[in-house]
């Protein structure tokens, strides 16, 4: 009766936010230089879908840290209270972290993902690589309680 | 850069085709089949997602790059998952797995969530995959494997499931939970210095806790509803000579805990059968778990992390959870003193009469269990589910 049930979930979701990440930032980055990338369209359509609802809840959640420094963070698990304290952790490092995600908040790259205009594409790309960072930091405790160490 | 991921993928390449011929030759019993192919699937999946990486390295961009070392990082640690834990049900799977599989297709059988998952069965400690992107795999001990007594532990890796399929409205049930228990850990005054402070940093702690522990005590009163007596007599078994940390652990070890001491599981796993008119079983249950812990000179304490005030909150809320994932319920017939019916007995009356077998003499044991397995596995009626 281990607890691996809460390492393997985390480590599928930081997965398949990793894959969003990654399918739509190629996406954008083939589409602002003119090339064209139909066969990823509905696959960037769905990591849209699935980067937004992950920053709804991870907003949610860094919205009670931070509010309530001093009670508990309730219904939420272990990992999910980590990843949202370093993302804290992050907005005040300036100096690795400097995307509209870190230095605006989470609502305006939620914004950024259902805009079209180039402009906030471009911003996207950015945001995108940092948060890329952050969940790739975040895997790491998972994959090594999963797969171990050689 | 580009030229160290194409040889990444080409090998990654090699690596998921070469694990997929080995895949091919191995002849598996049929109630592996759907998670066979589930994992003959994903093999193509991931020899698609070299293949893309492949496809986006041949565009020459430079600032791609970072995006396909990302998606390559991505596609080895699946192929690692793949590789090391996903592929080990089928390519370790022995003949006496369809004991397991067939108790376990069971049981997902009963829920319309579960009806359809590939499930795999390996080895290791008591545990459960509970990831609805992935097929199900359940770890157990392989001696547990082989035997009835110790079957009734899936039921508790079963709730994970149960839990993960109805998340939200569980989370939802904990937070609730965790919120009465803050309360009751409110002092009736506070001081305004550095030992309040200290304290109510430790009281966090605690109610943080419980969001963990919660899911664990709802997964053994799963157990329980589902395996009826034979699963408190496996759970009690399995865990009562583990030694002391399983009735006590210090304060900054229960700081760390994901599951609560085993000890409290059983005082609240005897109040459960109590309250479903399993006295006899109850007493004799705490009754193994008392006597042990005197003998080792051991009184309970959970250091505030559990208190009898919480209890029937506690119950409550596992109670609502319960209902909230309506899990099988053991009946009368299945803890019936009678032998099995394999037309009519379900997978749970085999697990509840090898208790009463064990219990009533343990040398006759093993002839009985050997030809009651045998029996099960040839009962052409797999999934007896009652009407």
């Amino acid at each position: 009766m281990s607890h691996q049930w809460l390492a393997i979930q985390s480590f599928q979701q930081s997965q398949n936010l990793l894959d969003a990440i990654n399918t739509l930032s190629i996406h954008l980055k083939l589409k602002l230089a003119g090339i064209p990338d139909q066969e990823r369209v509905e696959a960037s359509d769905k990591a849209r879908e699935t980067l937004s609802s992950f920053l709804e809840k991870l907003q949610d959640v860094i919205h009670k840290t931070e509010q309530v420094k001093a009670t508990p963070i309730l219904g939420v698990d272990s990992r999910l209270k980590q990843l949202a304290k370093s993302f804290i952790a992050a907005k005040d490092n300036r100096r690795r972290f400097h995307s509209a995600l870190f230095t605006k908040n989470i609502c305006h790259v939620t914004q950024l993902l259902s805009s079209t205009q180039e402009k906030n594409e471009k911003e996207l790309v950015e945001s995108l690589a940092e948060l890329r960072v952050l969940i790739q930091e975040h895997i790491h405790t998972d994959a090594s309680r999963i797969l171990g160490e050689v | 850069m580009r030229s160290l991921l194409r040889r990444s993928n080409t090998s990654l390449l090699r690596e998921i085709d070469q694990l997929r011929s080995v895949l091919l030759r191995r002849s598996i019993p049929q109630e592996l089949a759907s998670y066979y192919d589930w994992v003959l699937a994903e093999n193509d999946s991931l020899h698609r997602q070299a293949l893309q990486n492949l496809r986006d390295l041949s565009l020459n961009r430079d600032d791609t790059l970072d995006d396909i070392l990302s998606q390559t990082q991505n596609l080895t640690r699946s192929f690692r998952l793949y590789d090391e834990r996903l592929t080990t049900p089928v390519l370790r799977s022995l003949p006496s797995d369809r004991l397991c599989l067939r108790i376990v297709n069971w049981l997902h059988s009963l829920h319309s969530q579960t009806l359809h998952i590939p499930t795999g069965l390996s080895d290791g400690e008591f545990s459960i995959w509970p990831e609805p992107q992935l097929p199900v795999v359940y770890f157990m001990p392989p001696s547990a494997q082989l035997g009835l007594l110790y079957l009734p532990l899936f039921f508790h890796e079963f709730g994970h499931l149960l839990y993960a399929y109805h998340k939200p409205e569980m989370d939802d049930l904990v937070r609730d939970l965790q919120e009465k228990i803050a309360e009751l850990l409110q002092p009736l005054s506070q001081r305004d210095d550095l030992h309040t402070e200290d304290q109510a940093k430790k009281r966090n702690v605690i109610v943080e806790t419980w969001y963990e522990w919660t899911q664990e005590l709802f997964c053994d009163a799963v157990g329980f509803v589902i395996g009826g007596p034979a699963f408190i007599k496996a759970f009690s078994m399995f865990f009562l000579m583990l030694g002391q940390g399983r009735f006590n652990l210090p304060s900054d070890q229960l700081e760390q805990s994901q599951h609560p001491v085993t000890w409290l599981r059983i005082r609240l796993l005897a109040e459960r059968s109590r309250h479903l008119g399993l006295m006899d079983e109850a007493e004799r249950l705490e009754d193994d778990w008392d006597t042990t812990a005197r003998t080792m000179s051991i009184s309970e304490d959970y250091y505030g992390f559990f208190e009898d005030d919480f209890r029937p909150f506690i119950q409550k809320t596992v109670n609502d959870m319960l209902t909230e994932a309506s899990p099988y319920h053991f009946t009368k017939d299945d803890v019936a003193p009678c032998e099995c019916n394999p037309q009519t007995s379900t997978p749970v009356h085999l697990l509840n009469r090898a208790w009463a077998v064990f219990a009533a003499d343990p040398n006759c044991y093993d002839d009985w269990e050997r030809q009651a397995v045998q029996t099960f596995l040839e009962s052409s009626n797999d999934c007896n589910v009652p009407t």
